[in-house]
């Protein structure tokens, strides 16, 4: 493609976002008529369109949204500053230290609380967000505390995130394989991304971070662009490397983890959705991070949307649909990329 | 290092395996006395002891230790291939394709004898291998072609076998606890079945230490060295994926001693990519067997799949390794 076509290329994207989020909020499990969906989200309509669009599709489809902007820019971030191609949330430990954590608070509640079979499906939905948060925050701290105490190269980052996340990871499986109640379907689903009844108390969640994200992606964009190099080379260009590596990385850390116990670990986002912004881009590095931006958001609401039509009452998991749908474009793009 | 201390150093790796693969044979659910294991080694009678020693203990061992060294091999040629340190054994798809079928087998098809496994199993990895082999044009693509092309497989394989899980029910946790990896009951005809891929790749990647030193540096010099891309990089693939798709039907996805294991050999800075093959193959063999006997016996007489306490016992190690080096060495050498 040549630079000429990159207009385009943004216009067709905006469109394509645009496309999906009508489709996702006009299709669904229920069928409801379009006019009366338009008249629900103008404020009026009939009380069923209304609940259904304002307290079900909306917030689940926002909550997609933002958790893949988060995903996408998170492995974006991290695949600059490691310079790894193969780098995602997952190196900096988030997604290994929010299973973690999950696992650990799932079993936990089944034997301090107790309660009925029906009460706890309920209660710890609620809980995932934060203590996901707290797990994904906390590995990424211990990786960064030990990379720090030496040179905090994008190498010993990585390698100390592989152990320290393999350790984590370990453990939560050595639990789930151990356990195995009936709790293991809500930690499986989890897993596997979902975005099952999703609330507006989740976009709430994540919004504050969103936003913030992107005013400090707006700020931090010039030091972003050369921690693509050496420590030496962007030093050479007057950027103080540890304090600036520091912050990308904590930015990083904190969509990434805020994120993640909310959808899942949705890895197909963290680490294609960036290389797919790449190949639209082109020669073209400014789109990069709007490119990555928009189809964090979009892959993330065409998942949910296919795996809510396809599977019916039993929805597929975004995880599963994604690699499944995803990797195939992946696999065509791969192949004309000279 | 220099060459001698790195032969006492990899003797000293092998020994220790062989002294964990022999306590091993004494610790289990029925404990032998260690003054009766000559005697039951070298002459063995049909009394329970002997059987348990030489039809469970030691094949599994055995298993586990040539497991470890053929999936550290691997992650080897493909860390050196790709010049990436997140290359594992992993990253060709095998593993992935491999477990799917496997996976699918045991919850839609079980009727099928597990004796069939390993044979679903590498089916299902050198197809995948395949596949990934297609999406970076044999030696013609550039190695990032090679490294997405094979997490792209993996990804979407698992994501196959996460649905599997998903709707296997109540199978789901025995299907996770062999997703974790293990040697538990894996006997002689098993061990049979894997060396041959084990040492295939070993031989391979011993053989090529000279190519695999090059394309360690870059793909340029490699070139300008008067190396045949177009013909080593496919060769040098297929040595990785002959191991992997031998040991992972049978022992099941094994975690992070294909990664690290490269990883720690480098650390201890052999003087040659010959060395630092043999270094990382008998890593990763006394990391599995140490795995499999901590995991047979910690939790007795229940197991603790080998995939867990390999990351849980390597990791810190791993840690202290790259810890203790004020400057890390690339994927070269």
């Amino acid at each position: 493609m040549t630079a000429a076509g990159r207009p385009w290329v943004v216009a067709g994207m905006a469109a394509f976002a645009a496309l999906s989020l009508i489709l996702a909020v006009f299709l669904g499990v229920v069928d409801i008529p379009p006019a009366d969906i338009a008249a629900a989200l103008l404020g009026d309509g009939s009380p069923q369109a209304r609940s259904i669009i304002l307290d079900i599709r909306l917030p689940r489809i926002v909550t997609g949204m933002l958790a893949g902007i988060h995903f996408a820019v998170a492995g974006l971030l991290l695949q600059t500053m490691t310079r790894n191609p193969l780098a995602d949330p997952s190196v900096l430990g988030v997604s290994q230290g929010a299973t973690l954590a999950v696992t650990l608070f799932l079993l936990l509640t089944v034997y301090v609380h107790n309660p009925g079979p029906n009460a706890q499906v309920e209660m710890p939905l609620a809980w995932l967000p934060p203590v996901g948060m707290v797990g994904g925050v906390l590995a990424g701290a211990a990786i960064y505390l030990l990379a720090l105490r030496r040179d905090l190269g994008p190498l010993r980052l990585t390698l100390c995130g592989v152990a320290i996340g393999a350790f984590l990871h370990a453990i939560a499986i050595g639990l789930i394989a151990g356990w195995g109640t009936a709790r293991l379907e809500i930690l499986l689903e989890w897993l596997a991304g979902s975005l099952y009844a999703r609330s507006w108390d989740h976009a709430v969640f994540l919004a504050p971070f969103t936003a913030a994200g992107l005013v400090l992606l707006a700020v931090l964009r010039r030091p972003i662009d050369l921690l693509r190099f050496e420590a030496g080379g962007a030093r050479s260009f007057g950027l103080p490397y540890r304090r600036y590596f520091t912050a990308v990385l904590c930015l990083a850390c904190a969509l990434a983890a805020s994120a993640v116990g909310v959808v899942g670990p949705l890895v197909f986002v963290g680490l294609v959705v960036p290389h797919l912004a790449r190949f639209l881009a082109g020669r073209n590095a400014g789109l990069i991070l709007p490119l990555t931006i928009t189809l964090g958001a979009v892959v993330v609401t065409l998942a949910d949307l296919a795996g809510r039509l396809i599977g019916g009452a039993e929805e597929i998991p975004i995880g599963v649909v994604m690699a499944i749908c995803g990797v195939p474009l992946l696999v065509v793009l791969l192949r004309r990329m000279p | 290092m220099s060459p001698a201390r790195s032969l006492v150093l990899l003797v000293g790796i092998v020994a220790a395996a062989g002294a964990v693969i022999l306590a091993g044979l004494t610790i289990g659910v029925r404990p032998l006395k260690p003054d009766l294991l000559p005697a039951v080694l070298f002459a063995p009678d049909g009394r329970i002891d002997s059987i348990l020693v030489w039809s469970l203990r030691l094949p599994r061992s055995i298993a586990a230790f040539v497991g470890g060294a053929g999936l550290a091999t691997a992650g080897f040629i493909l860390q050196a291939i790709t010049r990436n340190p997140l290359a594992g054994p992993g990253l060709t798809g095998t593993t992935a394709g491999a477990v799917m079928p496997i996976a699918a087998c045991f919850v839609f098809l079980p009727w099928l004898s597990s004796v069939y496994y390993p044979f679903v199993g590498m089916a299902g990895g050198l197809a995948a291998a395949s596949v990934t082999f297609w999406i970076a044009r044999g030696g013609d693509g550039r190695s990032l072609h090679l490294a997405l092309g094979g997490i792209s497989v993996s990804l979407f394989l698992t994501a196959v076998t996460t649905f599997i899980i998903l709707r296997s029910g109540p199978q789901a946790s025995s299907l996770l606890f062999w997703l974790a990896g293990g040697f538990q009951g894996r006997s002689w005809s098993h061990l049979a079945y894997m060396l041959p891929w084990a040492v295939l790749g070993l031989a391979g990647a011993l053989a090529f230490q000279r190519v695999l030193g090059l394309m360690g540096l870059s793909e340029q010099s490699a070139a300008a060295m008067g190396l045949r891309l177009a013909f080593w990089r496919p060769a040098l693939l297929f040595c990785a994926v002959l191991p992997v798709a031998g040991i992972a039907p049978v022992a099941g996805p094994v975690a992070f001693v294909g990664l690290a294991s490269p990883h720690i050999a480098r650390l201890l800075r052999p003087p040659g990519p010959g060395w630092t093959v043999l270094l990382s193959a008998a890593i990763g063999g006394l990391m599995v067997v140490t795995a499999d006997v901590a995991g047979r016996s910690i939790a007795a007489p229940r197991e603790i799949p080998v995939g867990i306490l390999t990351a849980m016992l390597g990791g810190p190690v791993f840690i202290y390794l790259i810890q203790r080096r004020a400057t890390l060495p690339g994927s070269a050498s």
